[in-house]
């Protein structure tokens, strides 16, 4: 099944069977709707009165159906999409700014499909994560819808100038949630978020540009922008400020300053967000504004991506070993998928942009359970630190499975989503990065050693008798955290979509890897090896 | 019909007349005193609907002293919204008198839509003088020190812009600023054009508090009343770059006399803005530096000398008037430290949004308005070349936004302080206060948001300076 499935990934496009329920609904704001649905919906729950904090669970239940909401839009949308066509789909373009050139252009193609359906999943597991806030519950969940619209935004944006708006927009609530909802170092890990992330907008905004500038034709639209003949000289110097701007929010080495405090301060809501969505838009910058864009400088930075990846896979890896703070560990950890993925792009392999656009949605999801898992048992342990957690398994069944199979789709192994795409990300790099490739390989092997001493110590251990009272996960945590791992189980294993036996009628799912190909062709066609004739 | 285009002004001098009688002769009776600020709004906002529905007329008036165009017209709807918002925002019981206070914003917006309108360089300084005038007399009812203050060093700054506008008038021979934009297309950026220009800049830099040159005007600013300041920090300020627009206008045919000049005062106010806004601990010198550092925004649009890079600022300029005047009258009497602003978002919500918004738009944070004025110059920025000034801009605006959340935390994620240890009050409510700050907060995102026809006005606007 799964080797099926890498064969659909590769970028050939073929009409999939229609899906039932294909066609039902169909609106040409379906995008807007995404963006603009969480915004309204803030604004709505900030200025209804709360006196006394009366309708805290009114707003809860409003944060839960919107994002409900949203995800059914998503699954329309997810299930009408064309996998086989390589042009955009749900294209929205209205003039906004003529006289700087900039268009309120929306729409989506594979990767970006790929991103709204993890986005939304993300969105609704950060809401039931976050059903425990009691204080400033309004505040707490206006911030949570501005920062979930703002990531929708930055996915489905066609336009260079959108997508700086919504990019830009995404640091702020999050900056506040971790400010106003942390833990003891939240002022730090606010301050950290902030200064990393204006540091990538500010690379972001000077990239696009530097690009505006050269092209000369005064438009910010990206069917214009990133079609543009640009000399060696300008791409050269727009990717290195798309890598530095992707570095900061994926997080990459060494530009990961953040990710620790955020990972391990943030309430679990939004370290889900931060770690599930948000951070993977910055491997969607670098896939939209240098693979896709910039074949000339991509050839050139495509070692530096490689080294980018190795180190940061190598240096997760080893300080999550000697860390002893189970949500420091955590959060080392969660910078691997990140790696994996800038690996996969650095290949320049149209297999391996295919592993890259599954990977996003896989190791977001990855990202998002190991430090969710592991936030949620240092509180239910009472306790973060690993000489006080010990021995866990028996008295935490629940936790413990989850937090085995977070650590295994980490690593990428066989039935999980990150199998896949870490596979499709080897063949692919193995031909044209193999040191990288090598070095990344042998990263994931530090951070399996880092996962076994972590586990032996937390779950598996003799019990500490002086280690506070520990429960269970809730049925509320084992919703959130067990969504987060049906996810990455069910792309592991239906790939291509669930089919009845002996047939090729995909039953309600068309297969992510189906969707996630439409556009990889165009994408990947700059980098498509000449086929040697017969003579050669 | 010709001089409907001037009623705007008429209602905004007479306004000010009346008011100013009314507080001296004592005409008002106690309710007619509650309701005045209503009153005085609701003329400026009649005479914002005068100018945008007969603005579009072009004329000249007194023998092209006063010219109305489409940048006439925008800048002059601009500063009517400005103090509409401002008379509809303040919390009256933190100013000091309610008929000096309701006057002097009406003489330095009357002051704005002259150097707007004006067409040779007397009615362009004369606007001026009279925007800064009536600062000095806001400031000096608190606080006569700190009037003195302004009083000096703005002498100093008009001193300078007379000097240099004499000494441009003699260089060029006229006076008048489309003449001279014309007898400059066949000049030579020489010696005896650089002296003056730089004479004029440095008067201007001071009359807009630009970093390093606000010298009385950030002190002058906290000592105010709440609408002092924001007259200060605002509209003062405003002036001075409408004045500078319009002289770079003139001057487009011979840069290098100006962009040197220019791409220095721009660069010293964005970064040095942003990074005395991040170190600043009280909200109102935050709010002084982030206005400083979006008008040198401002100021590095007119670098550019290209129509898109003017349109950029005087969009920006709209923009900037409108957050830098409302965002001190919003904040009220909540002065001092940042523990005055403690638990605000709980219980002045519609206030806190109105600041909120104000400071993020000063520091130019997607998806306000100050953000599109500066991408949009920033956009100019890179068609021009200027990339080391547009890398100094967005570092400054990444400053300015650290800043804010300073504020935005101390607002909305402090906890209230008993009332008993609060060191400053919050503002008084009332039922025209909260109206104008959920008006301001509309505005605020509106002007952004649905910034496509104010752009193109802008655009329109830079035109009408002959520039292509």
């Amino acid at each position: 099944m799964i080797w099926q499935a890498i064969f659909a990934a590769s970028p050939t496009p073929t009409p999939t069977p229609t899906v039932p329920g294909a066609g039902i609904f169909s609106s040409s704001l379906l995008l807007s709707i995404t963006v603009w649905v969480p915004i309204v919906v803030a604004i709505a729950i900030a200025i209804v009165p709360n006196p006394r904090g009366r309708y805290d669970t009114l707003m809860k239940q409003i944060a839960f159906f919107t994002n409900l909401g949203l995800m059914f839009v998503l699954g329309v949308a997810y299930n009408q999409f064309q996998s086989f066509l390589p042009t955009l789909q749900y294209e929205e373009r209205v003039p906004w700014l003529p006289a700087i050139g900039a268009v309120y252009h929306l729409g989506v193609d594979g990767p970006g499909m790929t991103m709204l359906i993890l986005s939304g999943a993300i969105g609704i597991v950060s809401v039931l994560a976050s059903l425990g806030v009691r204080e400033r519950v309004r505040s707490y969940f206006c911030l949570l819808l501005l920062a979930q619209a703002s990531v929708n935004g930055a996915i489905v944006a066609r336009d260079m100038f959108v997508l700086i708006l919504f990019w830009g927009a995404a640091a702020v609530p999050l900056a506040l949630l971790v400010l106003g909802w942390g833990g003891h170092r939240r002022h730090q890990a606010a301050w950290r978020l902030l200064g990393y992330w204006g540091l990538g907008t500010g690379a972001l905004i000077l990239g696009t540009l530097a690009l505006y500038s050269a092209a000369g034709q005064g438009s910010f639209d990206m069917d214009v922008l990133l079609k543009a003949t640009i000399s060696p000289r300008v791409q050269l110097a727009v990717g290195i400020l798309m890598i530095v701007a992707a570095a900061t929010r994926l997080p990459l080495f060494p530009l990961h300053g953040w990710a620790r405090d955020v990972y391990s301060e943030a309430p679990v809501g939004v370290t889900v967000i931060v770690a599930g969505s948000a951070s993977r838009l910055g491997a969607y910058l670098l896939l939209r504004t240098l693979i896709a864009a910039e074949p000339a400088a991509a050839h050139l930075l495509a070692p530096v991506l490689a080294a980018l990846a190795a180190l940061t896979v190598g240096y997760g890896a080893l300080v999550a070993m000697r860390h002893h703070d189970i949500r420091q560990a955590s959060a080392y950890l969660a910078l691997i998928p990140g790696g994996v993925t800038v690996l996969a792009l650095a290949a320049l392999q149209p297999l391996s942009i295919a592993g890259a656009v599954l990977s996003l949605f896989a190791g977001g999801l990855a990202a998002a359970l190991i430090v969710s898992v592991c936030a949620t048992l240092s509180e239910r342990a009472q306790s973060r630190s690993l000489h006080v957690l010990a021995g866990l398994a028996p008295r935490m069944p629940i936790l413990t499975w989850l937090m085995v199979i977070a650590g295994l789709a980490v690593l990428g192994v066989p039935l999980l989503a990150t199998f896949t795409s870490n596979l499709l990300t080897f063949f692919g790099s193995f031909k044209t990065q193999p040191i990288g490739a090598f070095a990344v390989a042998a990263g994931l092997g530090l951070g399996a050693i880092a996962l076994a001493s972590l586990w032996r110590r937390v779950l598996f251990s003799a019990p500490n008798p002086d280690a506070p009272g520990v429960s269970d996960a809730s049925l509320g945590e084992t919703w959130y955290l067990g969504m987060l791992a049906g996810g990455l189980l069910w792309v592991g294993l239906f790939p291509g979509g669930p089919k009845l036996p002996g047939t090729d009628s995909p039953l309600f799912d068309q297969g992510l890897v189906n969707v996630l190909s439409a556009g990889i062709s165009d994408i990947a066609s700059p980098y498509v090896l000449p086929t040697p004739g017969p003579g050669q | 019909m010709k001089y409907t285009v001037l009623l705007p002004e008429a209602l905004v001098v007479a306004a000010a007349v009346l008011v100013l009688l009314a507080g001296r002769l004592g005409w008002l009776s106690p309710g007619a005193r509650r309701s005045l600020p209503a009153v005085v709004a609701l003329v400026t906002l009649v005479a914002l609907g005068i100018e945008l529905w007969a603005g579009a007329t072009l004329a000249t008036y007194f023998e092209g002293g006063l010219v109305q165009d489409r940048f006439a017209l925008f800048a002059k709807a601009a500063v009517l919204l400005t103090a509409t918002i401002a008379f509809a925002v303040v919390d009256w019981t933190a100013e000091d008198s309610l008929t000096i206070g309701l006057a002097m914003p009406l003489l330095a917006t009357f002051g704005v839509m002259v150097a707007a309108s004006a067409g040779d360089l007397v009615a362009l300084w004369a606007g001026l003088e009279v925007a800064a005038a009536a600062a000095v007399v806001m400031v000096a009812m608190r606080r006569p020190d700190l009037g003195l203050r302004l009083l000096v060093t703005g002498g100093v700054a008009s001193a300078l812009l007379l000097i240099g506008l004499a000494f441009l008038y003699a260089s060029v021979g006229t006076s008048s600023l489309a003449t001279m934009r014309a007898v400059l297309f066949s000049g030579t950026p020489t010696i005896a054009l650089a002296i003056p220009v730089f004479l004029v800049m440095s008067g201007l830099a001071i009359r807009a508090a630009l970093a390093p040159f606000q010298l009385a005007s950030i002190p002058a600013s906290l000592g105010a009343s709440p609408l002092g300041a924001g007259l200060v920090l605002g509209l003062v300020a405003a002036a001075a770059a409408t004045v500078a627009i319009k002289l770079v206008g003139a001057l487009t045919p011979i840069p290098a006399v100006y962009a040197t000049y220019l791409e220095l005062i721009a660069a010293f106010a964005m970064v040095g803005g942003g990074a005395a806004a991040l170190a600043a601990q009280s909200p109102r010198v935050r709010i002084a530096y982030l206005a400083a550092g979006q008008i040198g925004w401002v100021a590095a649009g007119l670098v550019t000398h290209y129509r898109s890079g003017l349109a950029g600022s005087l969009f920006l300029l709209g923009a900037f008037a409108v957050a830098a005047t409302c965002a001190p009258a919003v904040m009220g009497r909540a002065e001092g430290g940042e523990q005055a602003l403690h638990g605000m978002g709980v219980l002045r919500p519609a206030r806190a949004a109105g600041l909120s918004l104000a400071m993020l738009s000063l520091a130019g944070a997607p998806p306000l308005a100050g953000f599109f004025g500066e991408f949009a110059v920033a956009a100019a920025l890179a068609q021009s070349g200027h990339f080391a000034l547009l890398t100094l801009g967005v570092f400054g605006t990444a400053l300015s936004l650290a800043a804010v959340a300073g504020t935005m935390r101390a607002m909305y994620i402090q906890s209230p302080p008993d009332e008993a240890r609060r060191t400053s009050r919050l503002p008084v409510l009332t039922g025209l206060s909260s109206f104008g700050a959920v008006a301001f907060c509309v505005v605020i995102a509106v002007y952004g948001i649905f910034s496509s026809p104010i752009l193109g006005l802008a655009d329109q606007g830079a035109e009408a300076l002959g520039l292509r």
